[in-house]
């Protein structure tokens, strides 16, 4: 376990470093990430003018954006399409340190970039957040962040099959976009809209860290259980792709 | 009591099954709901065992079935038939302390991973991956930047490398947990002459160091000559002979070819035959007739300079794929 933590790490540094040289690149995908949650803001601001629980809500959903990104399209599937995964299958560690420690590490810097810019957004805004409400939501967002992964790391894994990954994820991007609180709170569906939409995996990977950092009503309780069995669901879909994956990856070759 | 192997390999097969259908518009759709399905052999029973220490090189053309073999050797590739062991364990399960005892080094890619990394961060990061010692890993990395001469690469960014560059770097990363066992495919690939020659060099200085097991494909016969004291052909995925190189260019040239220039305007003597070239000429004469033959010019013709040689190697390899249409 510990050399697993080491090797983790060893991976998370190097992925940061060599991310390092994509500087700009860095800067197009956190632009892409945070810019719909600020078109959000600033729309819902002016259909709810002075409400603190929608800038609240945007803010801390702009965080939750940023710090989960995942890219797995890019940069996983890409392993397979030219072969280089093949390298990583002659290493003597869990191919999926690969894709996960380059998360933590494309993450890290989205979160360079964007945070600045949600700080700045939240001083001209002047939102008021609560130590307590923050302290509900942290779980939530560590779920999501994995829930993400899990979920693009599934969408990037048909590149085993497909060499059109990018069209399967772009469905995704939208999905979660249209259902996951970014085009619209969740809280102002109609209720049966919504309760189906908190149901969903999508309210788990973006809104439901928001609704807690804001201090909206959330049940604590089912949002968990949700959001576990998601965890749940998506991890196995992950192995069983991965699993059938790698099977047909090594019977015809990288 | 038998002999340890280091690779052995019995009735491996693979098989892939390729979709197909005809050309137009109306085929396209009609492989919609009709797909055809074609399966191809890559490798059909072939059988190899090779002694630790040893360096075999695999011949063929393209699409023979080498990298195949390889691929399988080193854990990639899930064979469809047959068993493969190297180092006396299953390639295909992937165990971590086999893995540290295997390299595969590709001459297309010989460096993975990031390539905005410095060559240094990149051999520390396969250090501990590989799980070398400290101490060990100091050692073999001296001996590497000494051998390979890479010392003013360290620091520099794998992507500013040229492919003379890349190929020694990669060799250091594949090469600084000392493997027992070296899959290489194509190493010299792309380099220039130099580069290629150094390469083999220490290709060659490595494996007799290291006593390390050698398993070397190449479209280049020089890497394979200077490399390989035997050699494995395989065409269509069948292994067709397995022995020395010179067996098997024996087999196909009974001739030598003898290369004599002439004093100006000279013929060559009555009843020897060849062809010329920039004021020389070349013949092919049968191996019992080499010395005759020379007898022959040098009393017949006033030679200013003469020499025997094989045909070039390239030349007999082209005659054997030839043989086999593909």
């Amino acid at each position: 376990m510990t050399r697993l933590l080491q090797l983790f790490r060893l991976g998370v540094v190097r992925q940061f470093l060599s991310w390092s040289g994509a500087w700009w690149f860095v800067v197009a995908l956190a632009a892409g990430q945070i810019l719909p949650p600020l078109i959000g803001l600033a729309v819902w601001r002016t259909v709810f003018p002075g409400s603190a629980q929608v800038s609240t809500y945007y803010l801390a959903l702009l965080f939750t954006v940023a710090t989960t990104a995942s890219y797995e399209n890019h940069t996983f599937s890409q392993g397979i399409y030219k072969g280089t995964l093949a390298d990583e299958l002659v290493k003597p560690q869990p191919v999926i340190m690969l894709p996960l420690s380059e998360n933590v590490a494309v993450r890290a810097w989205i979160g360079l970039v964007a945070v600045p810019v949600i700080v700045l957004v939240g001083a001209m805004l002047t939102v008021p957040f609560e130590p307590g409400a923050l302290l509900v939501a942290l779980p939530f967002w560590l779920g999501a962040g994995l829930l993400r992964f899990l979920f693009t790391w599934c969408l990037a894994m048909t590149a085993f099959w497909s060499e059109r990954v990018h069209a399967i994820t772009a469905f995704g991007t939208t999905t979660l976009y249209l259902l996951g609180g970014n085009a619209v709170p969740i809280n102002l569906l109609p209720s049966f809209w919504g309760d189906l939409a908190r149901l969903l995996p999508f309210y788990s990977m973006l809104g439901l860290p928001a609704d807690a950092a804001a201090g909206q009503a959330v049940q604590a309780g089912t949002a968990a259980i949700v959001q576990i069995g998601w965890l749940v669901l998506l991890g196995l879909a992950a192995r069983t792709l991965w699993l059938r994956g790698l099977r047909r990856f090594t019977a015809v070759g990288g | 009591m038998t002999e340890p192997l280091g690779i052995r390999a019995e009735s491996l097969s693979m098989t892939y099954r390729v979709p197909v259908r005809e050309s137009g518009l109306g085929a396209a759709f009609r492989s919609l709901w009709r797909r055809q399905i074609r399966t191809v052999t890559a490798l059909d029973a072939v059988d190899l065992q090779v002694r630790p220490g040893e360096s075999v090189g695999l011949i063929g053309p393209n699409g023979a079935g080498k990298t195949t073999l390889m691929k399988i050797l080193a854990g990639i590739l899930k064979p469809t038939g047959g068993t493969a062991r190297v180092l006396d364990q299953d390639p295909f399960q992937r165990r971590p302390e086999q893995l540290r005892r295997i390299a595969l080094v590709r001459g297309s890619q010989p460096l993975g991973g990031a390539p905005e990394l410095t060559v240094m961060d990149s051999l520390r990061y396969q250090g501990l991956v590989f799980d070398v010692p400290p101490a060990r890993f100091t050692q073999n990395l001296d001996e590497l930047v000494e051998l390979l001469g890479i010392g003013r690469l360290l620091d520099r960014q794998v992507r500013a490398l040229s492919l003379g560059e890349r190929m020694r770097a990669g060799l250091a990363m594949a090469l600084v947990y000392r493997p027992q066992v070296l899959f290489l495919d194509e190493p010299t690939i792309g380099l220039d002459v130099s580069a290629a020659v150094r390469t083999r060099e220490f290709l060659r200085k490595y494996v007799v160091h290291t006593g390390a097991t050698m398993i070397l494909t190449s479209h280049y016969m020089t890497d394979v000559a200077e490399l390989c004291p035997r050699v494995v052909l395989i065409n269509h995925g069948t292994k067709l002979y397995d022995g020395d190189l010179t067996g098997l260019t024996d087999r196909v040239r009974h001739d030598k070819l003898v290369e004599v220039r002439l004093a100006d305007g000279a013929a060559l003597p009555d009843g020897l035959e060849g062809v010329e070239k920039n004021g020389r000429y070349e013949l092919s004469v049968a191996r019992d007739q080499v010395a005759p033959t020379i007898g022959r010019l040098l009393a017949g013709a006033t030679v200013l300079d003469l020499s025997v040689r094989e045909a070039p190697l390239d030349v007999l390899m082209d005659e054997i794929y030839r043989r086999e249409p593909r």
